[in-house]
């Protein structure tokens, strides 16, 4: 903080990278002018309109006149409330009041399950974490984080229902028993695409049971890669071995994973993963990405290539070709220049690191192109034991997809169906199969699930499942290690059943289900059947059981290796089968959705609110288009209101009125409106649309859809997004051809879209550099040594503090001589995931603020995923710049995507804490900017003063309220309450709940800083006491400070590429952090305004490859406006 | 024009001065006096549904605290003990007094409280945004008399300490009144002259050269700023 004027040098001519968040930014919208210059919004701090403010004035003083006169009533409540302790009657085994205990488990899904550690306060599972001991162990995803939101979701299925009425276990137990009876009965069993051992052992039995049985997996979005490698037969990739990696459209580092991505991440450290050797370009590895948009991978390619997805199977072609692999080539088209150039060049990089790459595509990408992929690998060596990619037998062979369900059901070779799967068929299965009409003419329909979605109102019967929470199974992890899934607690509700449970009734006798806990604590049979799956893998010593319940899985076990059962011939078949790229023509992508997968997570708030990854927008879906095809198309205006910077602040656009432009497209003879948003970095000629939104709509809705399906979705999935299953067809489950030009409406929808709150604008806030020689920055030693000189910090005098960092007394303020925290973020392993921020959520009580509220800007995420695009503009050979209608040409095939997360940097010099007029929020002596709830006016100062916009203000009691029901939050004290709902109860013990009117940030996880502290000095207590005399004992900073790197907070613990690092300042190069921090790259945000932050960051490295098109444009993405 | 007020008016702004100056400090002395932690809660001593005396069992007996509230060292809350800790010896000790019939119910299958929790009256309670942490205190040298006096005295729990944040900062920024060598956290009949005379070789004279020398020794820092208690 300090006052300084300095002249603004000219822009250097080297410094032209054009980078923004949104459109808004790229355009400089008056709108987007708004957002920048406001801390808050208009709107944001008032009450909208009169119809919303049913609290105006008047009513407010008839409302304190009234509780003041009822106030006299209430005089004998000044009397002290009498409060219980209630202690355990019988205490249970660990569990210590107040003190948290974990326990190993795992979250079973279909790339491999995710090891965990979960948290349990008193009996309450409330936090997720990997388990670090796992040999698989990959951080966790935003998905596996929320998942524990799910067992308390109010909207949880917790009844039976039968013919979608509620109905009873009781009966159904009844009627499940008959059919358990009968050992002829023509039964199917749907499972999802994870693989458990137990499962895999009770289904072999189940075959041998009931001589008619057919069993079947099925997930949306599952892809046709298992028919290319053969049955039950997929490869995992070891990143760690892998020089170069190659991604034809397979977001292998977010929603498709193919192996545990830590190891990736690790390689792209010019340090080293602990940051403990010289940069170096060496080791790094370097991934060539080809996707139609933006993925969370293709976020972090060295480079980028931007095709319709119909022409990946000429690139995979091309690939093959230039290689010589054993592949049928000659029925593929040479693709064009622009894509040969690209080409070309990787293929010989390729060449060059034989045995030493990867080269993977999507699991949704056609079955054609893995067969291609797999001949390619093959011939580069890349595969083995000792290899970058494994192929593996998984536990799943022998199980039939949905075509086969659907023609089995329509045939009657199936009569009865029990549905395990967690997608959702009746609404998410190819519309050409008809599903819901072919699952009528089943006798008996079982739906097990943990919602009462499509499937489970058209089955004839519903049970609501065990959360894998609440249940006894196993799962293999993508190596194939034996994991445990251990239950934390009952079934919260006495109808649930596990599908294990269901599988051993079946297997009993009289077919009784017997759920949760038995007749006097007698285990739940899926217990049984887990530890029987065990002592057949690793025998049946106690010891050896109870080792794979503490650690959670089975050391040494893995997939068997496998052999991929290619055949050449069928290649060829689907070659000359497959769709052709025509020109010109505009295809559709059916993307997976970066926050609610397939739809299954549709009722989870925290997935809902975390904005998409890449769109930023939350809680709806979008169509993607690339700028150009909208500008072609004609639509481009549209989508953007294009104003001069000077123009006046529209009306409509801000805030609450932000819309989407709807458009009609059709595909496969079906048509969809959808609302419209411009996609960077996005091929030309494809729209892009997310599959799982619009599952049911209410009377409440915007558009006026419902009510239809209603009771499909609970509150947090209704009214939200759009539905496109209807336009997939089992042919064309991942893309298909648009049938006409996308077409504006003339309606418009509400976005709730964060890309452009909590701005801060340009200053070299992300920054990059390239492994390349540059001709103006120098090489990679300078680039490193300059990259606190980028933007202001170029030219910015040194700063003159007003604050002196001293008491009157001359002790410095940050007095603590055993911790100071500090954080250092590395850009270069961040992939923009959302882990961290919902981590955060999960561990902060950060609630949930709903969609109306979301788009004025309340959000209360303490952490902001920043998303940055960044462009070079384009030369010609004369090293002039190539410009159309006096504006430069923007190398788009180049486009760069940098996600920053930023949380409160925890500044030595706060300019928050100066402002405060009640001293809510100051410095601790350990170096944390501190917040004081409960001291808190609301007077939002220092929301105004933060340069880094990292404070969030509860303008309702969104705790306390539900933000769902419509309108709810501005009845005051009328509205529906939601205490006391299931959500209460994932709420962390150690952290404050907070009320309307009060400020929040983070603060480094404090309360798990404040209890590692505490630790500490216990066990420092217990050895002096061991001595003898306590008044002997001396006990100084090297015992009381914790051991270095022993508290991880929250998103460092959950970020599956390692890219936050957490530790003690005075630990120096010990701690990872440390290391992190005294490595060249490190910088500070905002550096030259003299904040002195405690988090800072690791610019991004990008390691491109000197003869691909543009490589001299790549690593340049720092933002270095002015 | 005529005069409206008549002459005594002229002190009345004076006079209504004072009486409200008087009014408002007669408000805040009586607030002070009658609305603070220190007259609402100290000597808070409710019935509980056991009359279970501490006398008894501390000072007769000579049970530690630890006995029952088992966790006082280890987790941030002190435990009230479960029903099962009482019938440990309750089971063959005092079998007929009617006090413990609430307890003998508890185990008694035919009873409707069978294996339901004694609910114990709350007598100690900071705001649900404080965090205070036992296991931080009892393991640097503060004794449980500190904060809730003599208990090993009372036949019925009251609170002795008003537990105000004023009140907690006085120790945090001078808790040499207050630290003891670890031994005698639990021994609530610690008399700290008869250590000092009992232990020469420390070298301190009072109580508050005890308490500054393990203050050093352990290096003993409480924290004032708000995050200590506060998040």
């Amino acid at each position: 903080m300090s006052k300084r004027i300095w002249q603004h040098p000219d822009v250097p001519a080297d410094e032209t990278t054009v980078a923004w968040r949104s459109t808004g930014q790229l355009e400089n919208t008056a709108d987007f002018r708004e957002w920048l210059e406001r801390e808050f919004p208009r709107g944001a701090a008032e009450m909208a309109n009169q119809e919303e403010a049913e609290t105006s004035r008047r009513s407010f003083l008839k409302l304190m006149g009234a509780s003041t006169a009822l106030a006299g009533f209430g005089m004998a409540a000044c009397r002290r409330p009498e409060a219980h302790i209630l202690p355990y009657a019988q205490a249970p085994e660990w569990v210590i009041p107040g003190k948290a205990t974990y326990y190993a488990s795992s979250f079973p899904r279909s790339g491999g399950a995710t090891p965990l550690v979960v948290t349990s306060f008193e009996g309450r599972p409330t936090k997720l974490a990997p388990n670090t001991l796992h040999p698989d162990a990959a951080g966790t995803d935003a998905f596996a984080q929320a998942s524990v939101l799910d067992l308390y979701s109010p909207y949880r299925s917790t009844r039976v229902l039968k013919g979608g009425k509620p109905s009873s276990r009781k009966e159904f137990d009844a009627a499940f028993a008959e059919l358990a009876k009968d050992s002829g009965a023509k039964v199917g069993f749907v499972f999802g695409r994870d693989d458990s051992p137990t499962r895999t052992r009770l289904r072999k039995e189940l075959a041998g049971r009931f001589g008619n049985a057919k069993f079947y997996a099925y997930e949306a979005l599952e892809g046709d890669a298992h028919k290319a490698h053969g049955d039950g037969t997929r490869y995992v990739a070891d990143f760690a071995k892998a020089d170069r990696i190659v991604s034809l459209d397979c977001d292998f580092a977010g929603l498709d994973p193919i192996g545990p991505v830590t190891p990736f991440s690790e390689r792209r450290k010019p340090e080293g993963k602990g940051y403990d050797q010289h940069a170096s370009k060496d080791a790094l590895n370097r991934l060539y990405t080809v996707e139609s948009g933006f993925s969370l991978t293709g976020g972090m390619a060295d480079h980028r290539l931007r095709i319709k997805p119909s022409q990946l199977l000429q690139v995979a072609a091309h690939i093959a070709r230039r290689l010589g692999a054993d592949a049928p080539v000659g029925g593929v088209p040479i693709p064009d220049k622009r894509l040969g150039d690209w080409i070309n060049p990787m293929v010989d990089d390729l060449k060059a690191h034989g045995g030493k790459s990867i080269v993977v595509a999507g699991s949704r990408a056609p079955e054609v192109v893995h067969h291609f992929v797999a001949a390619i690998n093959a011939k580069l060596g890349n595969v083995g034991d000792d290899k970058p990619l494994r192929f593996v037998r998984t536990g799943t062979e022998g199980l039939g997809d949905i075509e086969q369900l659907t023609a089995d059901l329509g045939s009657g070779a199936v009569e009865h169906v029990l549905f395990f799967t967690p997608s959702n068929p009746v609404y998410d299965a190819p519309a050409d199969l008809k599903f819901g009409e072919v699952l009528a003419k089943a006798k008996t329909s079982i739906h097990f699930g943990l919602r009462t979605d499509a499937t489970a109102n058209a089955a004839t019967w519903h049970v609501p499942a065990s959360h894998y929470l609440e249940s006894w199974s196993d799962s293999r992890t993508a190596t194939g290690v034996h994991t445990v899934v251990q239950p934390l607690i009952l079934p919260l509700y006495a109808d649930c059943a596990s599908e294990l449970e269901v599988l051993a009734a079946l297997l009993s006798e009289e077919g009784a289900l017997a759920t949760g806990e038995g007749e006097e604590g007698a285990a739940s049979p899926a217990l049984v059947e887990v530890r029987k799956t065990f002592e057949g893998l690793a025998g049946d010593k106690e010891e050896d059981w109870k080792k794979f319940l503490r650690d959670g899985f089975y050391a040494g076990s893995t997939y068997e290796s496998a052999t991929p059962q290619l055949d050449s011939g069928k290649a060829g078949e689907l070659v000359a089968k497959a769709p052709k790229a025509k020109d010109g023509e505009l295809e559709i992508v059916f993307a997976t959705d970066g926050s609610i997968y397939d739809g299954r997570w549709i009722d989870n708030g925290w997935l809902q609110e975390a904005p998409d990854p890449i769109s930023k927008v939350s809680w709806d879906n979008v169509a993607l288009i690339a700028p150009k095809t909208a500008k072609n198309l004609g639509i481009y205006d549209k989508i953007v209101t294009l104003e001069t910077p000077t123009a006046a602040k529209p009306a409509d656009g801000e805030g609450q009125h932000r819309t989407g432009q709807l458009i009609r497209i059709k595909a496969n003879g079906v048509e969809m409106e959808v609302p419209v948003q411009i996609g960077f970095g996005q091929a030309e000629d494809t729209v892009i649309v997310s599959l799982g939104y619009g599952q049911g709509f209410s009377a409440e809705d915007e558009l006026g859809r419902g009510p239809l399906n209603e009771s499909n979705v609970g509150l947090v999935g209704i009214n939200t997004g759009f539905n496109a299953y209807p336009l997939r067809t089992a042919a064309a489950g991942y893309f298909a051809a648009l049938e006409g030009a996308p077409a504006i409406t003339g309606k418009s929808y509400k976005i709730a879209a964060v890309q452009e709150h909590h701005a801060m604008y340009g200053r070299a806030l992300a920054r990059e550099v390239s492994t390349l020689d540059d001709s103006k920055k120098g090489d990679f030693e300078h680039q490193l040594a300059s990259v606190k000189k980028h933007g202001m910090d170029s030219h910015a005098p040194p700063n003159i503090s007003l604050y002196k960092p001293v008491d009157e007394k001359g002790e410095s303020l940050l007095s603590d001589p055993l911790h100071q925290w500090g954080m250092a973020i590395d850009l270069t392993s961040c992939t923009g995931c959302n882990a961290c921020l919902v981590a955060c959520q999960a561990e902060n009580n950060i609630p949930i603020v709903g969609k109306e509220q979301l788009a004025m800007g309340r959000e209360m995420h303490w952490i902001r995923m920043d998303r940055y695009f960044a462009v070079q503009p384009l030369k010609d050979d004369d090293g002039n710049y190539v410009e159309e209608n006096g504006e430069k040409v923007l190398d788009e095939d180049n486009m760069e995507l940098i996600p920053q997360p930023v949380a409160c940097v925890q500044c030595e010099s706060a300019p928050c804490e100066t402002v405060c007029p009640v001293n809510a929020t100051v410095h601790t002596e350990d170096g944390l900017n501190a917040m004081a709830y409960n001291r808190c006016i609301g007077t939002r100062y220092c929301a105004n003063n933060c340069p880094y916009k990292a404070r969030r203000f509860n303008f309702f009691d969104y705790n306390k309220r539900n933000p769902l029901v419509p309108h709810n939050l501005y009845r005051g004290p009328l509205g529906e309450k939601q205490v006391g709902t299931a959500a209460h109860l994932q709420r962390n013990p150690n952290v404050s709940v907070r009320m309307r009117g009060v400020m929040e940030k983070c603060t480094y996880c404090v309360q798990r800083l404040k209890d590692a502290k505490i630790r500490q000095k216990r066990r420092q207590k217990q050895e002096s006491l061991a001595s003898g005399e306590s008044t002997k004992t001396k006990i100084g900073t090297p015992e009381l400070r914790i051991p270095v790197d022993s508290v991880k907070v929250a998103c460092q613990e959950a970020c599956p590429s390692e890219a936050i690092s957490f530790g003690n300042l005075l630990d120096e190069k010990d701690s990872r952090m440390g290391r992190a921090k005294s490595v060249e790259r490190n910088y500070d945000l905002l550096n030259y305004i003299g904040t002195r932050p405690r988090t800072s960051y690791l610019a991004r490295v990008k390691n491109p490859n000197e003869n691909m098109p543009g490589a001299s444009r790549i690593g340049k993405a720092t933002i270095h406006m002015h | 024009m005529a005069n409206f007020f008549p002459r005594w008016t002229n002190l009345l702004p004076f006079k209504i001065g004072i009486c409200v100056i008087a009014l408002g400090a007669g408000v805040v002395a009586a607030f002070t006096y009658y609305a603070t932690p220190k007259t609402l809660a100290v000597g808070y001593q409710p019935s509980q549904p056991i009359p279970f005396s501490h006398r008894i069992h501390v000072e007769q007996l000579g049970l530690d605290c630890r006995y029952c509230h088992s966790f006082v060292d280890v987790a941030g809350h002190s435990n009230v003990p479960t029903s099962n800790t009482c019938w440990n010896c309750h089971q063959h000790v005092q079998q007929e007094s009617p006090k413990l019939q609430p307890l003998r119910d508890r185990f008694d299958p035919d009873h409707p409280d069978f294996g339901k929790p004694v609910e114990w009256v709350r007598i100690h309670k900071t705001p649900d945004y404080v965090f205070f942490n036992h296991s931080a205190h009892v393991n640097r040298g503060i004794s449980c008399q500190s904060c809730h006096g003599r208990i090993d005295k009372m036949e019925v729990v009251y609170q002795a300490e008003n537990l105000s944040m004023g009140w907690c900062l006085e120790c945090h920024r001078a808790p040499e009144k207050h630290l003891r060598p670890m031994e005698e956290v639990y021994n609530l009949e610690y008399d700290p002259e008869q250590y000092i005379a009992d232990n020469p070789h420390l070298g301190v004279k009072t109580t508050e050269e005890l308490g500054l020398k393990l203050k050093e020794l352990w290096q003993v820092q409480p924290r004032e700023s708000c995050a200590t208690c506060h998040h």
